[in-house]
């Protein structure tokens, strides 16, 4: 059926193909060549979450801003593996990752909440991969004025039931669950939301009277509320200053922290599984939310060029200008200026780890398998 | 106000603008055009280029390109049966029985014309609800959102097309599909199976491909023909331009419909274009009513105006409340913060002029792209009388890059493969298709605002919230009217002949036995889990089904009643229609109903109500039906086919999509199709060694060319990369 002359005609077609394709290849995408610390000629931003949300907004305007200013101007591509609540992404990422720097890890809270939880899918380890740059975020807890709340004083004994719409047990949620916990309010919580916002709106329509936004969400949107006197802004989750300590989030310098709540209401300071396990996952939920990785195979001299560019980056316009609508006014660290404290804060004692999983299924009938 | 408005249009005196929407609008129905790939991937080609600029120029390339995504992902819909995206599945039956008889420019000229008024009214109508917006949508709560989805998969019924049963069965089977991957109300993955692709279940894009498209290529390759059987283009494209100008009361209905679903956070362009359909079909007179689905002009404005509706409404939660509705909306919120503004009233107090910018951006681009569509409808209507196999290694290679670049997931190119041998069974047995997609899209909004309805709300509280009572009467009437309907049809039916009349006490005994115990079964179930079911919970879309049966399902069982056996399918019937099939697929239908009653005993307490219900359910509906066809069988009703020409060609014909999956999981995407189209061009299309290196090497570098340049994410081999040459 298949004569041979048609056959060298067909074998000529792909050959012919086969050159067309390289140098097609070839002209778009140039190899690195040299030595092995070189950055490559393109580097992919893995984003473990799908195109539009704040990660991947996040890693497609630093994009450019890390082409500008990474040494040898590689060019840089943000691709979404989204699924699982990132650990698909996440997993792939350490799993199937060619470690010269050509795929580095835009990695938000929930990736490293599930670490953190030891859900079983996870196959990552945060204290093994290597930070290049992170930044982090804020939030606040406000109550509507249904509630009857009018100070943080009456939290202790909330004029009427408090109710807070979450969306899920394990994911952003459970900072504001954990500061719950340690300051002993009991609110009816319902998860199955899609998001911040309609959590929100859910309040607004009066279906729930405690809700908390991250610092973004909370100027735009419920600031204006405030103002007006429909909701009541109660505490700042506060922020993790070199020591590890709680202080006050620069954004908002006039509402307390969690901790500093607790000792208005119980007359001393926070300690104890609760305060820790508070600190822990504020440490990798708000402080340190936003990160860019390399797996610990990357080259040094790859990961430290990315290290060197932060300095410029800070001074990139759009970055910043984007930074800061997204994430609110925060500090950006290039990566050892926060491994230390990262180390401390994802080195969570399994005495706290427990206590977390114990409240997650006690109070709300998560359980993590 | 109106100053804002005028600054903002008088900007588009600058030709510099127009080029940039034109920009936008050429990506945007290019990536429409394109089945699976849309606003999303329009939107993430455009968006380096486009954060570059300054806000008023970038936000008409991106706001061109969403704009008229829904213009263009029509053509492949009604001229190849394989949908642009989810949304225009709901175009395909009519538009394709237009198509069919040679009148598809008249159908496109129809989409266009709907598609143009859509985008126009909905940006006229997100001007005036930007004040509104905040009571609007706060109005609706979850009660209200619960019942808007127990309305929307009340529309399997409608949607069934005269095999009442059948689309209820394949209604539930949708609402269990979409239940695979993580529950809403608790941390559960359900029905994963260990399997990392399934952790976030079926993705639209997959499922509305593989079950549509998927089953349609394999068909079509596989009689070797082209779609429209008539070769005449015809003047249909004037005719269909001034016939949608006539529907233009239908079209604002659409219009509405659309808004509001893409006002109302969770609903979504494929749910709010099903429910346009939906309410042009249940308020045609009922004589009427069995056009839709078969050429029916008023469907196909509906659908269309509110397809493209839905993006402008989709824009008002995005930029007010930063709550986006769909994926592309999400992208032009990070283009908005990557300039420093952040969504939130103050949209319209501090930037005013970017709202309008972008209402007008919207409204133009609708009109430039229905233009263009329209020069390009006429010759593209040509490619109705192409033989399928020319098109098919082309259109596999687009659905599988869709697909992929959907999820990131191998696993999304077999439960495509999967959903097309599943799509294309249904289809051959009259299992109406279009019922499993909406159950699956409504699936876990219902599940998400039930819960959420009954921890915020008491029964008696949420039950009589003004809006839900509207939409319960909604529900109810035209179930009152059937009843009464019934009962007095029922009298005279007595008086009629004996073939038809058989028939259909076959139906109304399967159906009754389907009913009864089915609420009986999810009465039990639900007082087993403890938790209350409201009387407009999932029961309802079956008992409103059963009875609007009596108008659809009447004429199309009196004239199959009549006739035997032996006869060969009818033109618009399946394939394997009356034969042992439709049991057979009952059957495997019932037992994955079964297994997974059996799995969700193991989940939580709030992860198991629903599918549990749904099993249950489905469980019953497939019984009844399992026994109506039983009892046909048993009296010679049914032929006894079980394999056919037609039938082995088919399975050739998916044997091909399994080789292409096996190569790419070798070999990487480009090099699985550097193989793989020569071999079928020379295998299946007979192509001469000219035509097949062309097709091949133009495919080929296409890939290549949107890997490198277009963003386009496709799946790596286990021996060799995407692009093997860069490794060399």
């Amino acid at each position: 059926m298949f004569n041979p002359r048609r056959r060298r005609l067909l074998a000529g077609a792909c050959a012919l193909l086969a050159t067309s394709l390289a140098v097609t290849a070839c002209s778009g995408r140039k190899t690195a060549s040299g030595s092995e610390a070189e950055v490559p000629s393109s580097v992919q931003l893995i984003v473990p979450f799908s195109a539009g949300g704040g990660t991947d907004t996040f890693a497609r305007v630093l994009a450019p801003a890390l082409e500008e200013n990474v040494a040898g101007n590689p060019s840089i591509e943000v691709v979404n593996r989204e699924g699982g609540e990132s650990i698909t992404g996440t997993n792939q990422f350490v799993s199937q990752n060619p470690n010269d720097g050509s795929q580095l890890l835009v990695a938000s809270a929930t990736t490293t909440y599930q670490w953190l939880l030891d859900l079983p899918q996870v196959k990552y380890d945060f204290t093994k991969l290597k930070p290049l740059m992170v930044t982090g975020t804020g939030g606040v807890i406000y109550a509507s004025k249904d509630s009857g709340i009018t100070a943080v004083e009456d939290l202790k004994s909330p004029p009427k039931q408090l109710s807070y719409g979450g969306i899920s047990a394990t994911g952003l949620d459970l900072s504001a669950l954990l500061a719950f916990d340690m300051l002993k309010l009991d609110p009816e919580v319902t998860f199955g939301f899609e998001g911040r916002g309609p959590a929100r709106l859910a309040l607004m329509r009066g279906e729930t009277n405690l809700d908390y936004q991250t610092t973004a969400g909370y100027l735009t949107q419920v600031q204006p509320d405030a103002e007006a006197g429909k909701v009541v802004p109660l505490m700042s989750f506060g922020v993790l200053d070199e020591n590890g300590d709680v202080v006050r989030d620069p954004n908002f310098p006039d509402l307390p922290t969690v901790p500093e709540v607790y000792e208005q209401l119980y007359g001393e300071k926070p300690s104890g599984d609760a305060y820790a396990a508070y600190v822990a996952f504020l440490a990798a939920g708000f402080s340190y939310q936003k990160g860019l990785w390399a797996t610990p195979e990357t080259p040094e001299g790859v990961r430290q060029a990315f290290i060197d560019a932060v300095p410029a980056l800070k001074k990139s316009e759009e970055f910043e200008k984007e930074r800061t609508a997204s994430l609110g006014d925060y500090p950006v660290y290039a990566g050892p200026e926060v491994a230390q404290a990262l180390d401390k804060a994802f080195n969570v004692p399994d005495s706290v780890k427990q206590y977390v999983f114990t409240m997650l299924e006690t109070k709300y009938d998560t359980e993590i398998q | 106000m109106l100053d804002a408005a005028l600054s903002a249009l008088s900007g588009f005196a600058d030709p510099g603008m127009l080029i940039l929407l034109g920009i936008g609008v050429i990506a945007g129905l290019g990536m429409g055009v394109l089945p699976g790939l849309g606003g999303t991937a329009a939107v993430g080609i455009l968006l380096p280029f486009a954060v570059a600029l300054e806000p008023q120029q970038s936000l008409p390339i991106l706001i061109g390109a969403v704009a008229v995504v829904h213009h263009s992902d029509v053509i492949t819909a009604i001229l190849l049966r394989v949908p642009g995206s989810a949304s225009a599945a709901v175009v395909m039956p009519d538009g394709n029985a237009m198509a069919k008889q040679g009148q598809a420019a008249r159908a496109l000229a129809l989409c266009f014309v709907a598609s143009m008024v859509g985008g126009v009214l909905g940006a006229v109508g997100l001007t005036f609800s930007i004040p509104i917006a905040e009571p609007l949508v706060l109005s609706f709560g979850s009660p209200e959102l619960f019942m808007l989805t127990v309305l929307g998969i009340s529309l399997a019924a409608l949607l069934s097309q005269g095999n009442m049963l059948k689309g209820l069965v394949s209604g539930t089977l949708g609402l269990l599909i979409g239940m695979i991957g993580a529950a809403p109300a608790a941390a559960v993955y359900r029905f994963s199976f260990g399997s990392d692709a399934l952790l976030d279940g079926i993705g639209l894009i997959p499922l509305a491909l593989g079950f549509f498209g998927l089953a349609e290529i394999a068909h079509m390759v596989a009689k070797k023909s082209a779609i429209a059987e008539r070769i005449e283009v015809g003047g249909g494209w004037l005719q269909g331009a001034r016939e949608s100008l006539r529907e233009w009361k239908m079209m604002l209905r659409g219009v509405i419909v659309g808004m509001w679903a893409g006002v109302l956070p969770g609903l979504g362009a494929t749910a709010g274009t099903y429910m346009a359909y939906g309410q042009a079909a249940a308020t045609a007179k009922s004589e009427d009513r069995k056009k839709f689905g078969r050429g029916d002009p008023r469907g196909l404005v509906a659908a269309e105006s509110a397809a493209n509706s839905v993006e402008a409404g989709d824009l008002i939660p995005t930029l007010l409340f930063g709550i986006p509705g769909g994926a592309p909306a999400a992208l032009l919120l990070g283009a908005l913060l990557a300039y420093g503004i952040q969504p939130g009233p103050q949209m319209i107090t501090d930037h005013l002029d970017i709202m309008y910018t972008i209402v007008w951006s919207f409204a133009i681009a609708s009109v430039i792209g229905s233009v263009v569509c329209f020069f390009l409808a006429k010759p593209l209507a040509r490619l109705s009388f192409v033989p399928f196999q020319y098109l098919a290694p082309g259109l596999l290679l687009i659905m599988f890059v869709a697909s992929f670049s959907d999820s990131g997931q191998f696993g999304a190119l077999i439960a495509m493969l999967l959903l097309g041998v599943i799509g294309y069974v249904m289809k051959e047995t009259d299992f109406p298709r279009a019922p499993l997609l909406i159950g699956f899209i409504l699936s876990v909004p219902m599940e998400r605002y039930y819960f959420l309805t009954d921890s915020l709300y008491t029964t008696g509280e949420w039950i009589q919230r003004p809006f839900v009572l509207v939409m319960l009467a909604i529900l109810v009437t035209p179930v009152v009217i059937m009843v009464v309907k019934k009962v007095r049809s029922g009298r005279g039916a007595k008086a009629g002949t004996s073939g038809s009349a058989a028939d259909d006490s076959v139906h109304a005994a399967g159906e009754a036995t389907a009913k009864h115990p089915a609420m009986a079964g999810t009465a039990t179930t639900t007082s087993g889990a403890g938790v209350s079911v409201d009387p407009g919970g999932s029961p309802r879309p079956l008992s409103d089904g059963h009875l609007a049966s009596a108008g659809a399902d009447g004429p199309a069982g009196a004239s199959r009643g009549g006739s035997a056996p032996e006869d060969p399918p009818a033109d618009d019937e399946g394939n394997l229609n009356r034969t042992w099939w439709p049991a057979l697929f009952g059957a495997l239908v019932l037992v994955a109903f079964a297994g997974a009653l059996v799995v969700s005993q193991d989940y939580s307490s709030r992860a198991r109500l629903m599918p549990e219900l749904i099993s249950a359910l489905g469980i019953v509906l497939t019984g009844g039906f399992l026994i109506r066809e039983g009892v046909a069988i048993a009296r010679g009703r049914r032929r006894g086919t079980l394999w056919n020409l037609e039938l082995s060609q088919t399975t050739v014909a998916f044997g091909w999509l399994v080789l292409f999956i096996v190569l790419v999981n070798f070999l990487g995407f480009t090099v699985a199709a550097l193989v793989y189209v020569p071999l079928f061009l020379w295998r299946v299309s007979r192509m001469g060694v000219l035509g097949l290196s062309i097709y091949t090497v133009a495919a080929v570098a296409l890939l290549v060319v949107g890997y490198l340049y277009g963003n386009i994410d496709m799946p790596a081999g286990t021996v060799l990369p995407v692009l093997p040459f860069l490794q060399a």
